[in-house]
């Protein structure tokens, strides 16, 4: 009789409490994109990562995402539909990249706690935190993505603590899984972790690791990645990543560096370059291989919707990604493609 | 200070602008018999307790007062609603024997995006005049923004008064943890 009363007190009271949160509507956000790309041999050619598809109005994806904010507790979730947020960037629900077997994707599903002002803890599904660029293209200043994007992680899952020591410095620690994955079939394996530092207002940099061993990888894979961006003027930004992975007993990784200057004319019209040099490492005794790639990408914004009009030369002198000249046959040293996608904010 | 505010003649529900052509919200209130000390505390008061969103930044002696803050712009449509963007404005307050004027301008706008994590954050940190034309791809959804930072410094003007005027000014209320006892 004890217990039940103490559980009626505790319901209760779990009650009084709820009412007393501070509760912020839920928000519903996303975005929907389409593109045309032409390659001008007439090929696919440039498959990174997205707008890969030949003379074609093709479809980028529809996000849907919710969050909602109760006291300090919060939840977000995210899917995402349609080919840039399915086969092409993400695991399907039985954790594969089959066309044929695909389903709705998961770009965000996490909980979070803000225990303070300065610290939280956050736990789910979540997008990465290496890199500059993102799946969604609705954050995204060009439409195709980098190689250092494509070859790094896409999400997350696992358990975050976060800390802000000022308003210049704050640092973020976790455990997570496998690259990509829902669920962690050798165990929670990995551990990252990164240094926020904002050394002037308008300048951000990013300081991540991620260290761990993939279910059934041959080696302990860490990525070192650096990730910056500093709003110089009203008009001018210049953003930065630099990455190094390394998988260890010689298995190969990766490195590379992209620059993103941009240019606002106004606050409808902006310019923006990439310039990307990106290095494979060789496995055992292979020699790496490199490439370079050069962007040049407009945004013409009207209310939620974003045009991007966008030019792009690929370098391959090592012939590593299958660059093919107009016959279809003959490999060519270079790509190069005009794309012109439509992106609506929500 | 010399202000001269100018209505502006297109759309009453806009701001009115100053000699410079920038957006203000200018207001001076006679409270007779309040001693320029009084109105201080009371203003000084408003900073530390009464409005989170505002930032004390600096006193200019002992009657003036600056200070900064910001107001969250939100999209809504039918049951949708998220944070597009914030506005950050300059609120300065003068306080005399028996009066004060306070005004709200350098009203900017900083756009959000919304993060990797599904989050509305700043995109920039450099914001934009709200008096500059956006040209037209923008126009209807600036002048929404212009509106809406219009409403909110009248409303903000309000409760600043309520707070000028009381001779005890509240402060913001923390919600009592209750207890319950069921000891009977």
């Amino acid at each position: 009789m004890k217990i039940k009363a103490l559980l009626f007190i505790a319901a209760l009271g779990c009650t009084t409490a709820t009412y007393a949160q501070e509760s912020s509507p839920l928000q519903i956000s996303g975005s929907v994109d389409t593109y045309y790309k032409y390659d001008f041999a007439k090929s696919a050619n440039i498959n990174t990562y997205f707008a890969n598809e030949q003379n074609s109005i093709s479809l980028g994806m529809i996000d849907l995402a919710l969050k909602k904010t109760t006291g300090k507790a919060s939840f977000v979730g995210e899917l995402s539909f349609g080919p840039r947020g399915q086969s092409q960037s993400i695991p399907n629900a039985a954790g594969l990249y089959d066309e044929a077997t695909n389903s709705f994707n998961i770009q965000n599903l996490y909980v979070s706690y803000a225990f303070t002002d300065k610290f939280s803890m956050t736990a789910g599904y979540m997008g990465t935190f290496i890199g500059y660029e993102v799946i969604s293209p609705a954050a995204n200043f060009n439409y195709s993505t980098s190689y250092l994007f494509g070859s790094g992680p896409f999400q997350n899952a696992g358990i975050k603590a976060s800390y802000a020591f000022s308003d210049k410095v704050s640092l973020m620690a976790g455990l997570f899984n496998d690259w990509n994955v829902y669920q962690d079939f050798n165990g929670v394996s990995h551990v990252g972790a990164q240094l926020t530092v904002t050394p002037v207002t308008g300048w951000t940099a990013y300081l991540n690791v991620l260290s761990g061993r993939s279910a059934g990888a041959p080696g302990t894979g860490t990525i070192f990645d650096l990730t910056t961006a500093y709003q110089i003027t009203e008009q001018f930004k210049l953003g930065l990543n630099a990455a190094d992975y390394t998988v260890s007993n010689d298995n190969g990784g990766y490195s590379g560096v992209a620059l993103y200057p941009q240019y606002a004319f106004t606050k409808a019209v902006a310019l923006g370059l990439r310039g990307e040099y990106f290095n494979y490492k060789g496995v055992g005794t292979a020699a790496d291989v490199s490439v370079a790639s050069i962007t040049l990408s407009a945004n013409i914004k009207s209310g939620g919707l974003t045009f991007i009009p966008e030019v792009r030369f690929d370098s391959d002198k090592d012939f590593s990604q299958g660059f093919t000249k107009s016959n279809g046959i003959n490999p060519a040293k270079s790509a190069s493609q005009f794309s012109l996608a439509a992106v609506y904010a929500f | 200070m010399t202000c001269v505010v100018y209505a502006n003649a297109q759309d009453e529900k806009l701001l009115p602008v100053d000699e410079q052509g920038k957006f203000i919200y200018y207001e001076v209130v006679t409270l007779k018999g309040t001693t320029q000390d009084s109105l201080k505390r009371r203003a000084i008061n408003y900073f530390k307790n009464q409005n989170k969103d505002v930032q004390f930044k600096s006193a200019q002696g002992d009657t003036a007062f600056i200070a900064t803050g910001k107001m969250i712009i939100t999209k809504t449509l039918l049951v949708m609603s998220h944070p597009s963007g914030e506005i950050l404005y300059r609120f300065q307050v003068e306080v005399k024997e028996g009066k004060y004027r306070f005004w709200l301008s350098d009203f900017s706008f900083i756009p959000y995006q919304r993060d990797r994590y599904g989050n509305f954050v700043a995109s920039t940190t450099i914001g934009i005049p709200l008096e500059r034309e956006p040209g037209k791809l923008n126009a209807g959804q600036w002048k929404e923004y212009q509106l809406q930072t219009a409403t909110y410094a009248k409303g903000f003007a309000v409760k600043f008064k309520q707070v000028m005027a009381s001779s005890n000014p509240r402060v913001e209320s923390v919600p009592e943890k209750k207890v319950i006892s069921k000891n009977w």
